[in-house]
Protein backbone atom coordinates (compact mmCIF):
# COMPACT_ATOMS: atom_id res chain seq x y z
CA UNK A 1 0.00 0.00 0.00
CA UNK A 2 1.79 3.38 -1.12
CA UNK A 3 2.08 5.33 2.09
CA UNK A 4 -0.30 8.21 1.64
CA UNK A 5 -3.17 5.99 1.58
CA UNK A 6 -2.22 5.16 5.17
CA UNK A 7 -5.27 6.08 7.77
CA UNK A 8 -5.22 9.55 9.62
CA UNK A 9 -4.91 11.64 6.89
CA UNK A 10 -7.20 14.78 5.87
CA UNK A 11 -8.15 13.58 2.75
CA UNK A 12 -7.82 10.19 0.95
CA UNK A 13 -8.82 10.09 -2.62
CA UNK A 14 -9.16 6.37 -3.80
CA UNK A 15 -9.56 5.33 -7.38
CA UNK A 16 -11.17 8.89 -9.20
CA UNK A 17 -12.15 8.37 -12.49
CA UNK A 18 -13.69 11.50 -14.41
CA UNK A 19 -13.50 13.18 -17.39
CA UNK A 20 -15.78 15.58 -19.63
CA UNK A 21 -18.68 13.83 -21.76
CA UNK A 22 -17.33 11.61 -24.04
CA UNK A 23 -13.58 11.64 -22.71
CA UNK A 24 -12.43 10.12 -20.26
CA UNK A 25 -9.39 12.04 -18.18
CA UNK A 26 -8.68 10.52 -14.45
CA UNK A 27 -8.08 6.91 -14.77
CA UNK A 28 -8.10 5.63 -11.15
CA UNK A 29 -6.31 8.20 -8.95
CA UNK A 30 -5.45 7.67 -5.39
CA UNK A 31 -3.76 11.00 -3.22
CA UNK A 32 -4.03 11.76 -0.51
CA UNK A 33 -2.84 14.31 2.45
CA UNK A 34 -1.64 14.54 5.47
CA UNK A 35 -2.90 17.40 7.78
CA UNK A 36 -0.05 20.13 7.76
CA UNK A 37 1.21 18.46 4.39
CA UNK A 38 2.59 20.00 1.29
CA UNK A 39 1.83 17.38 -1.76
CA UNK A 40 2.83 18.37 -5.71
CA UNK A 41 1.32 17.24 -8.73
CA UNK A 42 3.43 16.96 -12.01
CA UNK A 43 2.57 16.38 -15.45
CA UNK A 44 2.42 17.14 -18.75
CA UNK A 45 -0.05 19.52 -20.36
CA UNK A 46 -3.13 18.35 -20.67
CA UNK A 47 -2.44 15.49 -18.21
CA UNK A 48 -5.54 15.57 -16.09
CA UNK A 49 -3.83 18.27 -12.90
CA UNK A 50 -6.39 20.54 -13.36
CA UNK A 51 -9.35 18.40 -13.83
CA UNK A 52 -7.70 16.14 -11.00
CA UNK A 53 -7.82 19.40 -8.60
CA UNK A 54 -11.55 20.07 -10.00
CA UNK A 55 -12.74 16.78 -8.86
CA UNK A 56 -11.27 16.85 -5.47
CA UNK A 57 -13.43 20.76 -5.24
CA UNK A 58 -16.70 19.76 -6.46
CA UNK A 59 -16.27 21.11 -10.52
CA UNK A 60 -15.98 18.13 -12.11
CA UNK A 61 -17.90 15.16 -10.95
CA UNK A 62 -15.90 12.08 -10.11
CA UNK A 63 -17.37 9.33 -12.80
CA UNK A 64 -16.18 6.59 -10.15
CA UNK A 65 -14.29 6.56 -6.59
CA UNK A 66 -14.09 7.89 -3.74
CA UNK A 67 -13.24 11.22 -1.97
CA UNK A 68 -13.17 11.06 2.01
CA UNK A 69 -12.47 14.44 4.03
CA UNK A 70 -12.03 14.91 7.25
CA UNK A 71 -14.03 11.38 7.72
CA UNK A 72 -16.82 12.42 5.62
CA UNK A 73 -17.45 11.21 2.06
CA UNK A 74 -16.96 14.20 -0.76
CA UNK A 75 -17.32 12.55 -3.47
CA UNK A 76 -19.99 14.42 -5.94
CA UNK A 77 -21.30 16.69 -3.69
CA UNK A 78 -21.61 20.62 -5.04
CA UNK A 79 -18.75 22.81 -5.39
CA UNK A 80 -20.12 24.92 -2.31
CA UNK A 81 -20.85 21.98 -0.07
CA UNK A 82 -17.17 20.96 0.03
CA UNK A 83 -16.04 24.93 0.13
CA UNK A 84 -17.84 24.72 3.16
CA UNK A 85 -15.91 21.76 4.76
CA UNK A 86 -12.75 23.66 4.10
CA UNK A 87 -11.48 22.81 1.25
CA UNK A 88 -10.42 26.34 -1.32
CA UNK A 89 -9.17 26.08 -4.85
CA UNK A 90 -7.40 28.88 -6.09
CA UNK A 91 -8.08 27.82 -9.88
CA UNK A 92 -5.92 28.08 -12.77
CA UNK A 93 -7.75 30.83 -14.69
CA UNK A 94 -7.90 32.50 -10.79
CA UNK A 95 -11.75 33.56 -11.64
CA UNK A 96 -12.02 36.26 -9.51
CA UNK A 97 -14.44 39.10 -8.97
CA UNK A 98 -13.01 41.58 -11.64
CA UNK A 99 -15.27 44.54 -11.21
CA UNK A 100 -15.19 44.45 -7.32
CA UNK A 101 -11.87 46.03 -5.67
CA UNK A 102 -9.33 43.75 -3.81
CA UNK A 103 -11.27 44.38 -0.60
CA UNK A 104 -14.79 43.12 -2.01
CA UNK A 105 -12.62 40.20 -3.26
CA UNK A 106 -11.55 39.24 -0.37
CA UNK A 107 -14.54 39.77 2.21
CA UNK A 108 -16.58 37.50 -0.18
CA UNK A 109 -13.56 34.96 0.02
CA UNK A 110 -15.55 34.75 3.76
CA UNK A 111 -19.01 34.81 2.30
CA UNK A 112 -19.63 30.70 3.21
CA UNK A 113 -17.43 30.48 5.98
CA UNK A 114 -17.67 33.51 8.06
CA UNK A 115 -15.43 34.49 10.86
CA UNK A 116 -14.27 37.89 11.68
CA UNK A 117 -14.00 38.97 8.22
CA UNK A 118 -12.36 42.30 8.87
CA UNK A 119 -9.46 40.85 11.31
CA UNK A 120 -9.20 38.22 8.04
CA UNK A 121 -8.32 40.85 5.62
CA UNK A 122 -6.26 42.89 7.88
CA UNK A 123 -4.47 39.35 8.24
CA UNK A 124 -4.69 38.82 4.37
CA UNK A 125 -3.40 42.87 3.94
CA UNK A 126 -0.16 42.03 6.56
CA UNK A 127 0.88 38.79 4.53
CA UNK A 128 0.64 40.82 1.13
CA UNK A 129 1.48 44.94 1.72
CA UNK A 130 0.93 45.39 -2.60
CA UNK A 131 -2.63 44.52 -1.86
CA UNK A 132 -2.88 46.81 1.04
CA UNK A 133 -1.60 49.75 -0.99
CA UNK A 134 -4.65 48.55 -3.48
CA UNK A 135 -7.07 47.72 -1.91
CA UNK A 136 -10.12 50.15 -2.77
CA UNK A 137 -8.79 49.03 -6.55
CA UNK A 138 -10.56 47.49 -9.29
CA UNK A 139 -9.24 43.84 -9.69
CA UNK A 140 -9.72 43.58 -13.63
CA UNK A 141 -6.73 46.93 -13.28
CA UNK A 142 -4.16 44.44 -11.41
CA UNK A 143 -0.89 42.72 -12.62
CA UNK A 144 -1.26 39.43 -13.42
CA UNK A 145 0.93 38.60 -10.01
CA UNK A 146 -1.34 41.26 -8.09
CA UNK A 147 -4.11 39.60 -9.36
CA UNK A 148 -2.57 35.99 -7.95
CA UNK A 149 -1.76 37.20 -4.70
CA UNK A 150 -5.77 38.41 -4.29
CA UNK A 151 -6.74 34.80 -5.34
CA UNK A 152 -4.87 33.19 -2.96
CA UNK A 153 -5.68 35.77 -0.23
CA UNK A 154 -9.04 35.40 -1.12
CA UNK A 155 -8.76 31.70 -0.66
CA UNK A 156 -7.21 32.58 2.88
CA UNK A 157 -10.39 34.60 3.56
CA UNK A 158 -11.97 30.85 3.46
CA UNK A 159 -9.99 29.60 6.39
CA UNK A 160 -8.98 26.50 4.47
CA UNK A 161 -8.30 23.30 5.78
CA UNK A 162 -7.01 22.03 2.85
CA UNK A 163 -5.71 24.32 -0.29
CA UNK A 164 -5.92 23.73 -3.95
CA UNK A 165 -3.81 25.76 -5.80
CA UNK A 166 -3.23 25.14 -9.30
CA UNK A 167 -0.60 26.76 -11.06
CA UNK A 168 0.48 29.47 -8.26
CA UNK A 169 3.25 30.76 -10.51
CA UNK A 170 2.18 30.18 -14.32
CA UNK A 171 2.43 33.43 -16.47
CA UNK A 172 4.15 35.04 -13.71
CA UNK A 173 7.41 37.41 -14.14
CA UNK A 174 10.26 36.20 -11.88
CA UNK A 175 10.03 38.36 -9.69
CA UNK A 176 6.37 37.31 -8.71
CA UNK A 177 6.85 33.67 -8.77
CA UNK A 178 9.77 34.32 -5.90
CA UNK A 179 7.14 36.10 -3.88
CA UNK A 180 4.43 33.67 -4.52
CA UNK A 181 6.69 31.17 -3.46
CA UNK A 182 7.62 33.03 -0.12
CA UNK A 183 3.91 33.09 0.50
CA UNK A 184 3.32 29.75 0.15
CA UNK A 185 6.39 28.90 1.96
CA UNK A 186 4.75 31.36 4.34
CA UNK A 187 1.54 29.58 4.56
CA UNK A 188 3.32 25.86 5.11
CA UNK A 189 4.80 27.06 8.21
CA UNK A 190 1.41 27.82 9.41
CA UNK A 191 0.42 24.10 8.93
CA UNK A 192 -2.05 24.78 5.96
CA UNK A 193 -2.55 21.34 4.10
CA UNK A 194 -2.03 21.85 0.49
CA UNK A 195 -2.15 20.62 -3.16
CA UNK A 196 -0.40 22.15 -5.62
CA UNK A 197 -0.24 22.25 -9.16
CA UNK A 198 2.84 23.33 -10.27
CA UNK A 199 5.34 23.27 -13.64
CA UNK A 200 8.15 25.32 -12.07
CA UNK A 201 9.71 22.09 -10.55
CA UNK A 202 12.30 24.04 -8.57
CA UNK A 203 9.85 26.05 -6.70
CA UNK A 204 7.68 22.73 -6.77
CA UNK A 205 10.55 20.25 -4.91
CA UNK A 206 11.38 23.53 -2.66
CA UNK A 207 7.98 23.32 -1.06
CA UNK A 208 6.66 20.18 -1.57
CA UNK A 209 6.51 17.08 1.19
CA UNK A 210 5.67 14.81 -1.30
CA UNK A 211 4.90 14.91 -5.03
CA UNK A 212 3.05 12.66 -7.52
CA UNK A 213 3.21 12.57 -11.33
CA UNK A 214 0.14 12.40 -13.08
CA UNK A 215 0.58 10.73 -16.79
CA UNK A 216 -2.59 10.66 -19.21
CA UNK A 217 -4.61 10.14 -16.37
CA UNK A 218 -2.90 7.99 -13.91
CA UNK A 219 -0.22 8.52 -11.36
CA UNK A 220 3.09 6.85 -12.73
CA UNK A 221 5.06 8.02 -9.63
CA UNK A 222 5.40 8.98 -6.30
CA UNK A 223 7.83 10.22 -3.99
CA UNK A 224 8.46 11.83 -0.05
CA UNK A 225 11.21 14.25 -0.73
CA UNK A 226 11.21 15.35 3.27
CA UNK A 227 14.00 12.26 3.16
CA UNK A 228 16.18 13.24 0.84
CA UNK A 229 15.93 15.61 -2.34
CA UNK A 230 14.73 14.14 -5.72
CA UNK A 231 16.85 14.46 -8.35
CA UNK A 232 15.52 17.19 -11.12
CA UNK A 233 16.64 15.67 -14.52
CA UNK A 234 14.98 12.40 -13.35
CA UNK A 235 11.55 13.80 -12.68
CA UNK A 236 11.67 16.10 -15.73
CA UNK A 237 12.14 13.06 -17.93
CA UNK A 238 9.72 10.95 -15.93
CA UNK A 239 6.77 13.84 -16.97
CA UNK A 240 8.07 14.36 -20.43
CA UNK A 241 9.41 10.69 -22.01
CA UNK B 1 -17.21 55.93 8.52
CA UNK B 2 -20.07 56.82 11.57
CA UNK B 3 -20.64 60.24 9.87
CA UNK B 4 -22.46 58.23 6.72
CA UNK B 5 -24.51 56.59 8.85
CA UNK B 6 -25.87 59.04 10.48
CA UNK B 7 -26.41 60.75 7.08
CA UNK B 8 -28.39 58.02 5.77
CA UNK B 9 -30.74 58.20 8.52
CA UNK B 10 -31.52 61.68 6.37
CA UNK B 11 -33.38 59.65 3.77
CA UNK B 12 -36.10 59.55 6.01
CA UNK B 13 -36.97 63.21 5.81
CA UNK B 14 -37.88 62.70 2.01
CA UNK B 15 -40.91 60.70 3.32
CA UNK B 16 -41.83 63.04 6.09
CA UNK B 17 -41.39 65.90 3.47
CA UNK B 18 -44.20 64.66 0.93
CA UNK B 19 -46.99 64.04 4.03
CA UNK B 20 -48.64 67.39 3.41
CA UNK B 21 -48.60 67.31 -0.53
CA UNK B 22 -52.13 66.18 -1.05
CA UNK B 23 -52.63 69.39 0.85
CA UNK B 24 -51.72 71.44 -2.14
CA UNK B 25 -52.13 68.79 -5.22
CA UNK B 26 -55.48 68.62 -7.20
CA UNK B 27 -56.58 65.25 -8.07
CA UNK B 28 -55.10 64.50 -11.06
CA UNK B 29 -51.51 65.38 -10.02
CA UNK B 30 -51.94 63.32 -6.74
CA UNK B 31 -53.08 60.72 -9.35
CA UNK B 32 -49.42 61.53 -11.10
CA UNK B 33 -47.97 61.27 -7.46
CA UNK B 34 -49.37 58.32 -6.87
CA UNK B 35 -48.38 56.50 -10.33
CA UNK B 36 -44.91 57.72 -9.35
CA UNK B 37 -45.18 56.00 -5.83
CA UNK B 38 -46.21 53.07 -7.58
CA UNK B 39 -43.29 52.51 -10.19
CA UNK B 40 -40.90 52.65 -7.69
CA UNK B 41 -41.25 49.27 -6.70
CA UNK B 42 -41.70 48.11 -9.97
CA UNK B 43 -38.56 49.28 -10.62
CA UNK B 44 -36.91 48.30 -7.38
CA UNK B 45 -38.08 44.98 -7.98
CA UNK B 46 -36.81 44.63 -11.71
CA UNK B 47 -33.75 46.33 -10.69
CA UNK B 48 -32.74 43.25 -8.23
CA UNK B 49 -32.86 41.11 -11.26
CA UNK B 50 -30.99 43.38 -13.89
CA UNK B 51 -29.03 45.18 -12.44
CA UNK B 52 -28.13 43.58 -8.71
CA UNK B 53 -27.99 40.55 -10.25
CA UNK B 54 -27.20 41.01 -13.24
CA UNK B 55 -29.37 38.65 -15.40
CA UNK B 56 -31.18 39.66 -18.93
CA UNK B 57 -34.73 38.53 -17.65
CA UNK B 58 -37.40 40.65 -19.10
CA UNK B 59 -40.26 39.09 -17.29
CA UNK B 60 -40.93 41.99 -15.12
CA UNK B 61 -44.21 43.06 -16.33
CA UNK B 62 -45.55 39.31 -15.83
CA UNK B 63 -44.84 39.72 -11.93
CA UNK B 64 -46.85 43.24 -12.27
CA UNK B 65 -49.90 41.78 -13.84
CA UNK B 66 -49.83 38.82 -11.26
CA UNK B 67 -50.07 41.74 -8.84
CA UNK B 68 -52.41 43.26 -10.39
CA UNK B 69 -54.43 40.62 -11.33
CA UNK B 70 -54.36 39.03 -7.75
CA UNK B 71 -55.66 42.19 -5.97
CA UNK B 72 -58.14 42.38 -8.59
CA UNK B 73 -59.96 39.20 -8.37
CA UNK B 74 -59.23 38.52 -4.50
CA UNK B 75 -60.93 41.96 -4.30
CA UNK B 76 -63.58 41.60 -7.16
CA UNK B 77 -64.86 37.75 -6.99
CA UNK B 78 -64.18 36.95 -3.30
CA UNK B 79 -64.77 40.56 -1.65
CA UNK B 80 -61.18 40.80 0.02
CA UNK B 81 -60.73 44.35 0.85
CA UNK B 82 -57.85 45.62 -0.86
CA UNK B 83 -55.40 45.89 1.72
CA UNK B 84 -55.55 41.94 2.22
CA UNK B 85 -55.09 41.77 -0.89
CA UNK B 86 -51.16 43.17 -0.73
CA UNK B 87 -49.23 40.13 0.46
CA UNK B 88 -51.34 37.82 -1.60
CA UNK B 89 -50.56 40.02 -4.88
CA UNK B 90 -46.46 40.13 -3.32
CA UNK B 91 -46.47 35.93 -2.89
CA UNK B 92 -47.81 35.24 -6.36
CA UNK B 93 -45.24 37.57 -7.63
CA UNK B 94 -42.64 35.98 -5.87
CA UNK B 95 -44.32 32.67 -7.41
CA UNK B 96 -44.14 34.19 -10.67
CA UNK B 97 -40.82 35.20 -10.07
CA UNK B 98 -39.38 31.54 -9.21
CA UNK B 99 -41.23 30.41 -12.24
CA UNK B 100 -39.41 33.08 -14.80
CA UNK B 101 -36.44 31.88 -12.93
CA UNK B 102 -36.52 28.19 -13.49
CA UNK B 103 -34.87 29.09 -17.11
CA UNK B 104 -31.98 30.64 -15.32
CA UNK B 105 -31.23 27.71 -13.40
CA UNK B 106 -30.79 25.57 -16.35
CA UNK B 107 -28.34 27.77 -17.05
CA UNK B 108 -29.78 30.01 -19.82
CA UNK B 109 -28.18 33.42 -20.08
CA UNK B 110 -28.16 36.85 -22.24
CA UNK B 111 -30.66 37.09 -25.28
CA UNK B 112 -31.63 33.62 -24.54
CA UNK B 113 -33.18 33.96 -21.02
CA UNK B 114 -34.16 37.50 -22.04
CA UNK B 115 -36.49 36.09 -25.37
CA UNK B 116 -37.45 32.97 -22.96
CA UNK B 117 -38.65 35.73 -19.74
CA UNK B 118 -40.06 37.78 -22.78
CA UNK B 119 -42.27 35.06 -23.94
CA UNK B 120 -43.39 34.07 -20.27
CA UNK B 121 -44.91 37.73 -19.68
CA UNK B 122 -46.69 37.28 -23.66
CA UNK B 123 -47.76 34.14 -22.06
CA UNK B 124 -49.51 35.32 -18.88
CA UNK B 125 -51.04 38.22 -21.23
CA UNK B 126 -52.47 35.29 -22.85
CA UNK B 127 -53.91 33.96 -19.70
CA UNK B 128 -55.50 37.12 -18.82
CA UNK B 129 -57.08 37.56 -21.74
CA UNK B 130 -58.46 33.20 -22.27
CA UNK B 131 -59.06 33.15 -18.58
CA UNK B 132 -62.45 34.63 -18.91
CA UNK B 133 -64.50 33.44 -16.06
CA UNK B 134 -61.23 34.39 -13.72
CA UNK B 135 -59.78 38.08 -15.41
CA UNK B 136 -62.85 39.10 -16.84
CA UNK B 137 -60.83 38.57 -20.31
CA UNK B 138 -59.80 41.42 -23.21
CA UNK B 139 -61.84 43.93 -21.83
CA UNK B 140 -60.84 43.42 -18.34
CA UNK B 141 -62.00 43.84 -15.17
CA UNK B 142 -62.97 46.96 -12.54
CA UNK B 143 -62.04 46.76 -8.81
CA UNK B 144 -63.95 47.97 -5.97
CA UNK B 145 -62.68 51.12 -4.42
CA UNK B 146 -60.06 50.18 -2.00
CA UNK B 147 -59.98 50.28 1.67
CA UNK B 148 -57.87 49.75 4.31
CA UNK B 149 -58.66 48.27 7.78
CA UNK B 150 -62.69 48.94 6.77
CA UNK B 151 -61.70 52.58 5.59
CA UNK B 152 -62.15 53.34 2.16
CA UNK B 153 -59.58 55.37 0.05
CA UNK B 154 -62.25 57.80 -1.61
CA UNK B 155 -59.60 60.40 -2.85
CA UNK B 156 -55.98 60.31 -4.10
CA UNK B 157 -54.69 61.84 -0.90
CA UNK B 158 -55.59 58.93 1.06
CA UNK B 159 -54.16 56.13 -1.81
CA UNK B 160 -50.81 58.29 -1.61
CA UNK B 161 -50.44 57.86 1.95
CA UNK B 162 -51.06 54.08 1.97
CA UNK B 163 -49.10 54.25 -1.13
CA UNK B 164 -46.09 56.37 0.55
CA UNK B 165 -46.46 53.79 3.52
CA UNK B 166 -45.68 51.11 1.10
CA UNK B 167 -42.97 52.28 -0.99
CA UNK B 168 -41.39 52.89 2.53
CA UNK B 169 -41.44 49.27 3.53
CA UNK B 170 -40.16 48.06 0.07
CA UNK B 171 -37.54 50.29 -0.09
CA UNK B 172 -36.57 49.79 3.58
CA UNK B 173 -36.94 46.02 3.41
CA UNK B 174 -34.80 45.91 -0.09
CA UNK B 175 -32.21 48.05 1.19
CA UNK B 176 -31.75 45.49 4.03
CA UNK B 177 -31.70 42.64 1.19
CA UNK B 178 -29.47 44.14 -0.41
CA UNK B 179 -26.90 44.89 2.08
CA UNK B 180 -27.09 41.50 3.48
CA UNK B 181 -25.13 38.39 2.70
CA UNK B 182 -27.96 37.91 0.17
CA UNK B 183 -27.23 41.07 -1.97
CA UNK B 184 -23.74 40.30 -1.40
CA UNK B 185 -24.08 36.90 -2.97
CA UNK B 186 -25.75 38.73 -5.73
CA UNK B 187 -22.98 41.09 -6.00
CA UNK B 188 -20.88 37.81 -6.69
CA UNK B 189 -23.36 36.09 -8.76
CA UNK B 190 -23.14 39.36 -11.46
CA UNK B 191 -19.52 40.00 -11.58
CA UNK B 192 -18.65 36.04 -11.93
CA UNK B 193 -20.62 33.09 -11.49
CA UNK B 194 -18.31 30.37 -11.21
CA UNK B 195 -16.19 32.35 -8.62
CA UNK B 196 -18.86 33.53 -6.93
CA UNK B 197 -19.80 28.96 -6.89
CA UNK B 198 -16.25 28.81 -6.08
CA UNK B 199 -16.42 31.00 -2.75
CA UNK B 200 -18.76 28.11 -1.44
CA UNK B 201 -22.01 30.40 -2.49
CA UNK B 202 -25.17 28.20 -3.77
CA UNK B 203 -25.29 30.08 -6.98
CA UNK B 204 -28.35 28.45 -7.61
CA UNK B 205 -30.27 29.17 -4.83
CA UNK B 206 -29.24 32.96 -5.05
CA UNK B 207 -30.73 33.36 -8.60
CA UNK B 208 -33.84 31.59 -7.38
CA UNK B 209 -34.15 33.99 -4.19
CA UNK B 210 -33.41 37.64 -6.08
CA UNK B 211 -36.27 36.47 -8.78
CA UNK B 212 -38.57 35.55 -6.04
CA UNK B 213 -37.69 38.86 -3.82
CA UNK B 214 -38.00 40.96 -6.70
CA UNK B 215 -41.15 39.37 -7.96
CA UNK B 216 -42.36 40.01 -4.46
CA UNK B 217 -41.62 43.65 -4.61
CA UNK B 218 -43.12 44.24 -8.12
CA UNK B 219 -46.19 42.07 -7.45
CA UNK B 220 -46.84 44.84 -4.58
CA UNK B 221 -46.98 47.16 -7.67
CA UNK B 222 -49.01 45.53 -9.01
CA UNK B 223 -51.09 45.31 -6.16
CA UNK B 224 -50.94 49.41 -6.33
CA UNK B 225 -51.79 49.44 -9.63
CA UNK B 226 -55.49 47.90 -8.94
CA UNK B 227 -55.98 50.19 -5.94
CA UNK B 228 -54.99 53.41 -8.36
CA UNK B 229 -56.01 52.50 -11.75
CA UNK B 230 -59.47 50.74 -10.77
CA UNK B 231 -59.48 48.53 -13.45
CA UNK B 232 -56.92 45.83 -14.90
CA UNK B 233 -57.07 44.85 -18.33
CA UNK B 234 -54.54 42.59 -20.46
CA UNK B 235 -53.53 45.68 -22.37
CA UNK B 236 -51.48 47.16 -19.34
CA UNK B 237 -49.00 44.74 -18.63
CA UNK B 238 -47.89 44.72 -22.75
CA UNK B 239 -44.50 45.20 -24.33
CA UNK B 240 -44.82 48.81 -24.37
CA UNK B 241 -45.24 48.54 -20.57
CA UNK B 242 -42.23 46.88 -20.37
CA UNK B 243 -40.30 49.26 -21.87
CA UNK B 244 -41.08 51.64 -19.69
CA UNK B 245 -40.34 49.30 -16.93
CA UNK B 246 -37.09 48.79 -18.17
CA UNK B 247 -36.46 52.58 -18.69
CA UNK B 248 -37.11 53.76 -14.98
CA UNK B 249 -34.12 51.15 -14.37
CA UNK B 250 -31.81 52.55 -16.74
CA UNK B 251 -32.44 56.26 -16.76
CA UNK B 252 -32.61 56.18 -12.46
CA UNK B 253 -29.15 53.69 -12.63
CA UNK B 254 -28.86 50.43 -13.33
CA UNK B 255 -28.05 48.11 -10.11
CA UNK B 256 -29.12 50.86 -7.47
CA UNK B 257 -31.42 51.36 -5.31
CA UNK B 258 -31.87 54.99 -5.46
CA UNK B 259 -32.07 54.88 -9.13
CA UNK B 260 -35.07 52.59 -9.16
CA UNK B 261 -36.41 55.65 -6.80
CA UNK B 262 -35.64 58.42 -8.66
CA UNK B 263 -36.11 56.35 -12.34
CA UNK B 264 -39.75 55.42 -11.28
CA UNK B 265 -40.13 59.79 -10.34
CA UNK B 266 -38.56 60.90 -13.65
CA UNK B 267 -39.93 58.86 -16.15
CA UNK B 268 -43.54 59.11 -14.84
CA UNK B 269 -43.55 62.67 -14.78
CA UNK B 270 -41.42 63.77 -17.53
CA UNK B 271 -44.45 63.56 -20.04
CA UNK B 272 -46.70 65.16 -17.81
CA UNK B 273 -44.06 67.97 -18.16
CA UNK B 274 -43.92 67.54 -21.79
CA UNK B 275 -47.90 67.83 -22.11
CA UNK B 276 -47.21 71.87 -22.89
CA UNK B 277 -45.39 70.92 -26.05
CA UNK B 278 -48.48 69.30 -27.58
CA UNK B 279 -47.51 66.91 -30.56
CA UNK B 280 -44.17 66.34 -29.40
CA UNK B 281 -44.24 64.12 -26.01
CA UNK B 282 -43.30 61.18 -27.53
CA UNK B 283 -40.48 62.66 -28.91
CA UNK B 284 -39.16 64.79 -26.15
CA UNK B 285 -39.26 61.94 -23.65
CA UNK B 286 -37.64 59.76 -25.62
CA UNK B 287 -34.69 61.91 -26.05
CA UNK B 288 -34.74 62.36 -22.21
CA UNK B 289 -34.10 58.62 -22.59
CA UNK B 290 -31.43 59.07 -24.88
CA UNK B 291 -29.99 61.59 -23.24
CA UNK B 292 -29.76 60.24 -19.84
CA UNK B 293 -28.36 56.96 -21.30
CA UNK B 294 -25.80 58.50 -23.64
CA UNK B 295 -24.31 60.93 -20.79
CA UNK B 296 -24.96 58.97 -17.43
CA UNK B 297 -24.76 55.39 -18.23
CA UNK B 298 -25.26 54.72 -14.38
CA UNK B 299 -28.35 56.50 -14.59
CA UNK B 300 -29.41 59.71 -12.87
CA UNK B 301 -28.42 58.19 -9.29
CA UNK B 302 -24.54 57.98 -10.48
CA UNK B 303 -24.94 61.80 -10.80
CA UNK B 304 -25.95 62.29 -6.79
CA UNK B 305 -23.54 59.59 -5.92
CA UNK B 306 -20.59 61.99 -7.57
CA UNK B 307 -21.83 64.64 -4.92
CA UNK B 308 -21.91 62.52 -1.69
CA UNK B 309 -21.00 59.49 -0.89
CA UNK B 310 -24.11 58.80 1.03
CA UNK B 311 -25.46 58.31 -2.26
CA UNK B 312 -23.53 55.36 -3.08
CA UNK B 313 -24.85 51.78 -3.10
CA UNK B 314 -23.01 49.83 -0.73
CA UNK B 315 -22.99 46.18 0.05
CA UNK B 316 -20.95 46.17 3.24
CA UNK B 317 -22.09 48.42 6.12
CA UNK B 318 -19.00 51.01 7.11
N1 LIG C 1 -14.31 21.54 -19.70
C1 LIG C 1 -13.69 20.63 -20.50
N2 LIG C 1 -14.39 19.98 -21.46
C2 LIG C 1 -13.78 19.07 -22.24
N3 LIG C 1 -12.49 18.71 -22.14
C3 LIG C 1 -11.75 19.34 -21.20
C4 LIG C 1 -12.30 20.32 -20.33
N4 LIG C 1 -11.33 20.75 -19.50
C5 LIG C 1 -10.22 20.06 -19.83
N5 LIG C 1 -10.47 19.21 -20.86
C6 LIG C 1 -9.49 18.28 -21.45
O1 LIG C 1 -9.04 17.40 -20.44
C7 LIG C 1 -7.66 17.13 -20.61
C8 LIG C 1 -6.92 17.37 -19.31
O2 LIG C 1 -7.03 18.74 -19.00
P1 LIG C 1 -6.48 19.39 -17.68
O3 LIG C 1 -6.85 20.81 -17.70
O4 LIG C 1 -6.91 18.57 -16.52
O5 LIG C 1 -4.91 19.21 -17.89
P2 LIG C 1 -3.71 19.86 -17.08
O6 LIG C 1 -2.86 18.73 -16.68
O7 LIG C 1 -4.21 20.76 -16.03
O8 LIG C 1 -3.02 20.70 -18.23
P3 LIG C 1 -2.23 22.11 -18.15
O9 LIG C 1 -0.87 21.82 -17.64
O10 LIG C 1 -2.20 22.59 -19.55
O11 LIG C 1 -3.01 23.02 -17.26
C9 LIG C 1 -7.19 17.99 -21.77
O12 LIG C 1 -7.08 17.17 -22.91
C10 LIG C 1 -8.27 19.00 -21.94
O13 LIG C 1 -8.43 19.36 -23.29
MG1 LIG D 1 -4.16 22.76 -15.71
Amino acid sequence: MPEDLLPNQLLTARGLEAGYPGKQILFGVDLAVAPAEVVVLLGANGSGKSTALNTLSGFVRPWAGSIRFEGAEIAGRPPHRIFRRGIVQVSQARDLFPDLTVEDNLRLGAWARGGAVDALAEDVFRSFPRLAERRRQMVRLMSGGEQQMVAIGRALMGRPKLLLLDEPSGGLAPVFVKEIAAIIAELKRRAIAMVIVEQNIKLALSIADRFLILRDGRVTQRQDIRAGAADEQDIVRSIYL
Amino acid sequence: MPRLRVTRRLFWLVPLALLPLPLYLDQYRQYVVNLMLMYVPVGIGFNVVVGNLGLLAFSNVAFFGIGAYTSGVLALKLGVPWWLTILPAGLMGALAGCAAGIPALRGVRLFYLAIMTLAFGELLRWVYIRWVPVTGGSFGMSVPPPSVFGWTLETEGHKFYVFLVLVVLMVVLTDRVLRSRFGRAFMAIKDNELAAAAMGIPTDRYILLAFAWGGFVVGIGGSMYAALVGHVTPIAFDLTELILEFAVIMVGGLGSLLGSVIGAAVITAAPEFFREWLGFQELLFGLLIIAVILFLPRGLASLLARLHPVFVDRYYRD
